[in-house]
């Protein structure tokens, strides 16, 4: 089997569909990409009509003359290609097209964001000698890719090399360190792990449409046994509690809050707060610094906070109401942030926000939000 | 039908697994494909008793190609078919308990494996078979397996506990050993036999 994304039988394939020869099969590809034009997308329906579509198709190739005296390999290329082919057209109307999808989606990744605010590899009971930051990386890479592919086939192939990159590493663990193999046992968790980690987009999507439409004479074996651990990953994912960790059901309770309250605060507030030089003049924004918070608030805040620069003379009644409803804002906002502060500097789980100089501060939020890089931190 | 032999490392010659393209070969009568299952609880070796299936005993350098969790491995029989076993493996942990039906659906063989020295792990396994025959796929051959036979002087579960519970289930039943590889082959050869055939030749 391939581990590369790269496919270029799918060239040989369109340029077999240029030749005139192909016409008929061209036509009957066409024309069925054009019917589902007629009809509101229906996901069971649909992978129904594709399936068979490819099965109708793998016999008109079978028995067409330009793939006379063809070899299984090249044959199967050319289905290869006749799946990228449809499904890329037929892209947006069978991936994440349902509401409920998207809503799912959205509700695992935002969970996910919660859990990798305090999740840690114990958690799980992963062993230390499987916990290798350069194989997770390379694994965790690999399925964050799985949107820059259309067809079933690339995305699957995402997963699957993120799977081999965790079976290597297990590989190696058992060779080089000693460590008993323990197959699933050791698998499963550290895909879970690294499926966190990566927070891979529109998970619940694509493993959908890769189980609805990828051939399924082609989803089988390995990459069916792979497929099949992440769906698993990610059903585990919706389900998680605490009593799916070795965790307290306290401690874990206590670190999804902080991690709500978290995501929770208001972006706008906490790009304003990453100008600031450190974090600790965030948990005490006292009167000690007011030119420095006017002067960072002027460079970032104007369009929020249109009084900041206003001299009280100026004001009308017609201001109060504005006026009113932005102090209601800020409030929110300051006592959420308050709270979380506490949360995180309260919660052993929770790793400590970054203490040292400016430098670190600024390198670390440089060209982020603060909460995305609370959502990227292990 | 003629599979009776009872030397198996005799009678079965053992395929590399290697010349095996993924789908080069469809289900026929001649050339079997099934979907094997292993259940058990974490720690009672069911990783180790297929590798020692897969890698086989007498050559131990062989490089067959192997994941750590997913294993294929082809044997031949004396009546001239050949068995492909695709193998997955499942996460024992209890916590990954509500998962196996992803696993354990459209499987043609679950081998469910205690540990001798464990009747927790015999407890497990029992829940196993119970679960299987109320959502398992219609006419799936399961096995019951007992590991770690070599540890004699350790065993909580009695063989004649095994037998029982089989024979109660309509199960296969065996002793296994992974560390020396007592009874490896014999458990894939007798499931093998076992598999419903297309067409009986």
């Amino acid at each position: 089997m391939e581990t590369t994304h790269s496919f270029h039988p799918f060239d040989s394939f369109l340029d077999r569909m240029r030749n005139p020869a192909s016409l008929d099969l061209v036509r009957s590809i066409k024309s069925f990409i054009v019917s589902f034009s007629f009809n509101a997308p229906n996901p069971e329906n649909d992978a129904k009509r594709i399936q068979d579509f490819f099965q109708s198709m793998e016999a008109a190739i079978r028995d067409h003359p330009l793939w006379e005296g063809s070899s299984d390999a090249e044959i199967d290329n050319a289905l290869e290609g006749l799946e990228k082919y449809v499904m890329t057209k037929l892209h947006s109307r069978t991936f994440a097209s349902s509401a409920e999808d998207v809503k799912m989606d959205a509700e695992i990744s935002d969970k996910i964001c919660l859990l990798q605010t305090f999740l840690r590899p114990q958690h799980l009971d992963i062993p230390s000698v499987l916990q290798n930051e350069a194989s997770w990386l390379l694994a965790e890479k690999e399925l964050k890719r799985i949107n820059a592919f259309k067809s079933p086939r690339e995305k699957l192939l995402c997963i699957i090399n993120c799977c081999r990159v965790i079976n290597n590493l297990l590989l190696k663990a058992s060779i080089s360190e000693d460590h008993v193999l323990g197959g699933a046992d050791d698998f499963l968790p550290v895909l879970i792990f690294v499926t966190i980690k990566a927070n891979p987009p529109q998970l619940h999507s694509n493993l959908k449409f890769i189980q609805l439409y990828r051939k399924q004479s082609n989803l089988v074996s390995e990459a069916a046994y792979f497929l099949t651990n992440l769906v698993s990953a990610k059903s585990f994912i919706v389900d998680l509690n605490a009593k799916s960790l070795t965790i307290e059901e306290s401690e874990f309770e206590a670190s999804m809050q902080a991690a709500r309250l978290v995501n929770r605060v208001p972006q706008e507030t906490l790009t304003t707060f990453d100008k600031m030089s450190t974090f600790r003049k965030i948990t005490d924004p006292g009167p000690s610094t007011p030119m420095h918070i006017k002067a960072k608030t002027n460079l970032n805040g104007e369009l929020n906070y249109p009084y900041m620069e206003a001299e009280a003379g100026e004001l009308t009644v017609g201001d109060v109401e504005k006026l009113l409803s932005l102090y209601k804002d800020v409030v929110t906002k300051y006592t959420s942030l308050c709270s979380t502060v506490r949360h995180l500097s309260f919660s052993k789980t929770v790793s400590p926000a970054p203490q040292g100089n400016d430098d670190d501060l600024m390198r670390q939020t440089n060209g982020r939000t603060y909460k995305d890089t609370s959502c990227q931190e292990d | 039908m003629g599979c009776s032999s009872s030397l198996p490392d005799r009678s079965s010659g053992r395929s590399t697994g290697l010349n095996n393209a993924d789908n080069s070969e469809g289900p026929d009568a001649k050339n079997l494909r099934v979907k094997l299952v292993l259940l058990g609880d974490s720690g009672v070796g069911k990783s180790c008793i297929v590798l020692r299936f897969v890698r086989g005993q007498f050559d131990p350098t062989s490089k067959v190609t192997v994941g750590a969790s997913f294993l294929s491995q082809t044997i031949a029989l004396q009546d001239s078919t050949t068995v492909k076993f695709e193998i997955w493996d499942t996460a024992g942990q209890e916590r990954y308990a509500a998962l196996a039906p992803l696993y354990y659906r459209g499987a043609g063989v679950a081998v469910i494996v205690y540990d001798i020295t464990s009747p927790e792990s015999f407890t497990k396994a029992q829940y196993w078979v119970k679960e299987l025959q109320k959502h398992g796929s219609p006419g799936i051959v399961m096995a019951l397996v007992g590991n770690k036979a070599d540890l004699l002087e350790k065993r909580e579960v009695a063989v004649q506990d095994g037998v029982d519970y089989a024979e109660k289930n309509g199960m296969f039943f065996i002793e296994t050993s992974a560390k020396t590889a007592d009874n490896i082959n014999q458990l894939f050869e007798e499931i093998a036999k076992r598999l419903p055939r297309p067409s009986p030749s």
